[in-house]
């Protein structure tokens, strides 16, 4: 009944899209290079949703604009619902991030921020908040390490998140973002489904980092509990690698609508 | 009279008004986004949007006298076409605020999705639209996919008109035709090429 999702991701600060690799970044191009030589006008024809993060450390609020003008000019050519995030410290971030075109928002560091969490779910709705949780694999691999702060800062660990702080994050879906496989293309971390609590009370669980063909997006979505596949890798994901994963997950059965890319306007 | 083809976005205080903007103009309309009632009886089409909540928008509606223009609009055969809360403001009544009207062009009041069926609620995503027919759907797929976020739903109305219906737990219209006036409960500015001709076919909408 609830179809799953195909999510790509861009990566963006100082007027440029960026590769990342176990959170390292890597410079590919601005927004018209993005629309112009990757036909992203086309490709977004076979996502569900699209995310733009701001990925700057401690940006300024020039920053904070330079963001919105690029973002406006992509929601010139793309007609899918956008989630926007990076760097949310404050209410003022949330309601910026709304006003620029925002349907969701993307938080991390401070979903530990109670009053925070509690004043944007009152505002905008718990449907309307994401959540990203950024793990990797310690010595111990039964354990996975949360970390915050674009992964420079540890916070608690996987087991933990679920028992104490999950239960008031207001949020409606939960990305867990492999640190690890984040850029490798190897495959999604498939291990980690099976440390996360059967019951997330109705809200939606979605992975990312190493989803480098579209076998790997199929393997993450034909778990009953994953509801989407977040991919962020510009170019194993541009030109077809989108439309083909879409197609290969639809010929498996996976339960993802069908959009219409042949239709004439 | 049809030959005006300017496009007009009703604001009156509802959010994201430029995603719906940005819509229009990609197809290459002459769009205006309008905060005077007088100004609308310049245009063939319009566009009522909704982000927001049925009450605080059903007010300002009515604050600045919009539902006797819009009434005398409709009357002289021009289009409107209601987008989410814009269209359960067609209606008369939603459970999200028993004390606020909507413009009562179509019977009938929004409630809550039943929790029954242990759904997320609000209602969001893709879902499929199955549709009764009509030139508004032309060139489009029977049960193509449209995005939706809402809490509140309708699951039928008396009034006579083509209803369009999709499934979350139970069936709800999801689209409504009486006449000249249209109502959309998904945001076909967020669905794809689909919403784009879906957006294109009305606009296209001749008396």
């Amino acid at each position: 009944m609830i179809k799953k999702r195909i999510i790509f991701s861009l990566l963006y600060q100082d007027g440029f899209f960026y590769l990342s690799r176990n959170f390292k970044l890597q410079k590919v191009g601005d927004v018209n290079w993005l629309i112009n030589n990757f036909g992203f006008g086309e490709t977004c024809n076979y996502i569900d949703e699209l995310i733009c993060l701001h990925v700057k450390k401690k940006p300024t609020n020039k920053d904070k604009e330079n963001v919105f003008k690029d973002i406006a000019i992509l929601r010139k050519k793309i007609f899918v619902p956008i989630t926007l995030g990076g760097g949310v410290r404050t209410l003022m971030d949330v309601n910026n991030f709304f006003l620029n075109g925002a349907d969701k928002i993307l938080l991390n560091t401070s979903i530990y921020d109670k009053k925070l969490m509690q004043e944007i779910s009152e505002i905008y709705g718990e449907q309307a908040i994401s959540i990203m949780i950024d793990y990797m694999r310690s010595e111990n691999n039964d354990i996975n390490d949360i970390y915050i702060n674009c992964g420079t800062e540890y916070k608690t660990n996987l087991k933990s998140f679920f028992d104490s702080y999950y239960e008031n994050i207001p949020c409606g879906e939960i990305i867990l973002n492999s640190i690890e496989d984040d850029g490798t293309g190897n495959g999604l971390d498939l291990k980690v489904i099976e440390k996360i609590p059967k019951s997330l009370n109705n809200k939606s669980l979605l992975l990312m980092g190493g989803a480098g063909k579209a076998e790997h997006i199929v393997d993450g979505l034909s778990f009953k509990n994953i509801s989407g596949i977040v991919t962020a890798n510009l170019f194993n994901f541009l030109g077809t690698g989108l439309e083909v994963s879409r197609k290969k997950s639809l010929d498996n059965k996976i339960n993802l609508v069908n959009f219409d890319t042949e239709i004439k306007i | 009279m049809n030959l005006k083809k300017k496009i007009g976005i009703i604001d009156y205080g509802a959010g994201n008004l430029a995603s719906i903007y940005n819509a229009l103009n990609f197809l290459e309309f002459n769009v205006k986004i309008i905060s005077n009632p007088d100004e609308i009886k310049d245009y063939s089409h319009l566009i009522l949007p909704g982000v927001g909540s049925f009450g605080k928008l059903a007010n300002n509606l009515r604050s600045k006298n919009w539902p006797e223009k819009i009434e005398l609009y409709i009357k002289n055969g021009n289009f409107i076409f209601g987008i989410c809360i814009g269209m359960q403001l067609l209606f008369e009544k939603s459970e999200e605020d028993k004390n606020a009207n909507g413009l009562s062009l179509i019977k009938g009041e929004f409630q809550k999705f039943d929790k029954k069926f242990n759904l997320p609620i609000p209602h969001m995503g893709f879902n499929e639209v199955s549709y009764t027919d009509s030139p508004i759907w032309k060139g489009i797929k029977n049960n193509s996919p449209f995005y939706f976020v809402h809490s509140y739903r309708i699951e039928n109305t008396r009034d006579e008109s083509l209803k369009s219906k999709t499934i979350y737990g139970e069936k709800f219209i999801s689209f409504i035709e009486k006449g000249n006036i249209f109502g959309s409960q998904f945001h076909p500015e967020k669905s794809h090429n689909c919403g784009l001709k879906l957006l294109k076919n009305f606009t296209e909408l001749k008396n």
